[in-house]
């Protein structure tokens, strides 16, 4: 491998690993906080993918589709968590599993109502269509180094607020003792409210970024899915500084299998992930 | 008294009767008969995924890896043009997942809870991949299984495989003796330390017992039944690809379980027919079943929580304390 194919599949690998952690960090900020594990997350990118290819259509406009699919999104999210997530905090896991498994069923069932079932596709915006030269040769399209920043910023914004505001002192609270939280007279319950919208809401909103640089097909959610579970193995399920590690790793190891091995590549994720479950059976982060 | 609860007497006593005579009522309809013998063959996959996780309590997403690699081993050691012997190739399947299991089961039983049921879903995509991508197994098409096996022991054939009433009852067959080896395994010595370290593994541990091996013996078990079930439904339909080892096999048995009644066993026969049949009625009546499939899945997870073989179990309970 050259240097110049190297640095566009490290740049590839990188915006890859970004764009999972903005989902990969929804699921673990539920986990972590709320205890529950929610399969049907990836449901959430899918139904954000298809908002911004249908605003799209209905508007021209992609930042406006961005702003309205993250609404609906994080009311989705509300609602679901009101009604449905909330009667599942004393259960055990494989209640979980099934009641979202139920949820992916519903959520893939109204994507073909709605939708129907060809593959759509969303144009790339106007202001961020260019290519920058890279290396003399290769030509590297901006939106995509756009997702990467937006990424970035995106994890910036989450640790503020996780390691610097009143919320995320909640949100650290909750996670470590829910009780003790209950008797300092917070609303508990709120807050879970308030962190499963918003951990949808980022599933949504990768979906948005990532529509126009892949195809939307159904089934999209799952594959997705499957995918951030190996991320948030390997980091630590409930550490969102482990999904970002593990986002990046995960994002690397998939890019440059499909270079170095491509017979292996989509096992290669999976293969890393048992070997370092194999090292440290709770993930790298774990807390 | 192997069947202790008078739910399970009746299920028993009705169903199989009434399956053993199906065939006679249904004799002109090849496709009922069919979809009949495939119920019967998920029972056996959803049965073994019960034990697993009503009775030892291991939360596994990715059963269905065995029941794909039934058929993919299948297809990997028989020989295409030439009929094998069902029944030693039963034991060579068993015996090479059970072998695959002991290893997977070695990795995976080191984790528990939610990080079990990851790695059992990182290790069945790992093997859905696998397949998906193999030029040698004929990618997502799979591959076809040309001649079925026949089934002679001693030289007296009783099944002839390619006679769709006579797979049917080696199927049912099948199902009777998986659900009386699980049940002749729970009363056993065995089945009750199973039963202690689901209640309570630590005490367990302080009775000094070793748990990882009895759990990974349950896996194991567990696993070769698995496969079990998808051999005979590679030879059913004459062909394995990797939709079977796909994480939704999995997770609609876990579904099927759950409906049929968690741990109850004989519940994983109720669960598989009533999925199965809402399956096929729904998706007759309209196209968009999934919604209605869905919706009571979470209907289900919501009040009907001990699954039918609880609630009918409530029922007879109540008329009896009258």
């Amino acid at each position: 491998m050259d240097s110049t194919l190297f640095i566009v599949q490290l740049i590839n690998g990188l915006q890859y690993g970004l764009l999972l952690f903005l989902i990969a960090s929804g699921l673990t900020l539920v986990f972590g906080v709320m205890g529950i594990l929610n399969l049907a997350h990836g449901s959430m990118f899918m139904v954000g993918a298809y908002l911004a290819w249908y605003f799209v259509q209905q508007t021209g406009s992609f930042a406006f589709s961005a702003v309205i699919s993250a609404v609906i999104a994080l009311l989705i999210g509300f609602i679901v968590e009101r009604t449905l997530i909330r009667q599942l905090y004393r259960r055990n896991h494989l209640d979980q599993v099934l009641l979202t498994i139920g949820m992916i069923f519903v959520f893939n069932a109204l994507q073909g109502l709605l939708w129907g079932n060809d593959p759509l596709g969303v144009d790339v915006p106007q202001a961020l269509s260019a290519s920058i030269p890279l290396a003399g040769i290769i030509e590297y399209p901006v939106y995509r180094i756009f997702v990467a920043v937006f990424c970035v910023v995106v994890a910036g914004v989450m640790y503020y607020v996780i390691s610097k505001t009143r919320l995320g002192m909640l949100i650290r609270a909750g996670e470590s003792n829910r009780e003790m939280v209950e008797c300092l007279g917070i609303d508990i319950s709120r807050l879970y409210t308030i962190v499963f919208a918003i951990g949808v809401m980022l599933s949504a909103v990768a979906g948005v970024v990532a529509a126009p640089i892949s195809s939307i097909v159904p089934g999209m959610g799952e594959h997705i899915l499957i995918t951030c579970f190996v991320v948030v193995v390997i980091g630590g399920m409930g550490s969102i500084k482990g999904a970002f590690i593990g986002a990046l790793m995960v994002g690397l190891v998939d890019t440059f299998a499909s270079v170095l091995v491509p017979e292996l590549s989509s096992m290669m994720i999976y293969i890393f992930m048992a070997f370092i479950l194999l090292l440290k059976p709770q993930g790298l982060f774990s807390s | 008294m192997l069947l202790n609860k008078r739910a399970e007497r009746l299920f028993v006593w009705i169903f199989f009767p009434l399956a053993l005579l199906m065939p006679m009522f249904l004799e002109q309809n090849e496709y009922y008969v069919n979809k009949l013998t495939t119920i019967m063959i998920l029972s056996i996959f959803v049965m073994s995924l019960d034990y697993l996780v009503g009775k030892c309590g291991l939360i596994t997403l990715g059963h269905a890896m065995f029941y794909g690699l039934g058929g993919y081993i299948f297809v990997m050691i028989a020989p295409e043009y030439e009929a094998v012997n069902f029944w030693i190739y039963t034991f060579y399947i068993c015996a090479i997942s059970a072998t695959v299991a002991f290893v997977i089961g070695f990795l995976v039983l080191r984790t528990n809870g939610i990080y079990m049921i990851m790695i059992t879903l990182a290790f069945a995509q790992m093997t859905f991949y696998y397949f998906s991508d193999s030029i040698d197994f004929g990618g997502t098409d799979g591959v076809f299984v040309y001649v079925k096996p026949e089934t002679s022991i001693f030289g007296l054939s009783l099944f002839d495989l390619d006679n769709p009433t006579h797979f049917y009852y080696l199927c049912l067959l099948s199902l009777f003796n998986t659900l009386l080896f699980f049940k002749v395994l729970i009363r056993s010595r065995f089945g009750r330390l199973v039963d202690a370290i689901h209640a309570n593994p630590g005490r367990t541990v302080a009775l000094g017992y070793n748990i990882f091996i009895y759990r990974l013996v349950s896996y194991v078990v567990a696993s070769a039944l698995g496969a079990y079930a998808g051999y005979l439904f590679t030879l059913q339909y004459g062909f394995v690809n990797p939709s079977m080892l796909s994480w939704t096999t999995s997770g609609t048995a876990l579904v099927m379980s759950i409906l049929g009644g968690m741990g109850s066993i004989y519940g994983a026969i109720l669960g598989t027919l009533v999925y199965e049949g809402l399956h096929y009625s729904l998706e007759h009546l309209t196209e968009h079943w999934l919604l209605f499939m869905g919706g009571l899945i979470i209907l289900m997870v919501m009040v009907f929580k001990k699954g039918i073989a609880g609630f009918l179990e409530d029922l007879l309970e109540k008329r009896d304390g009258k």
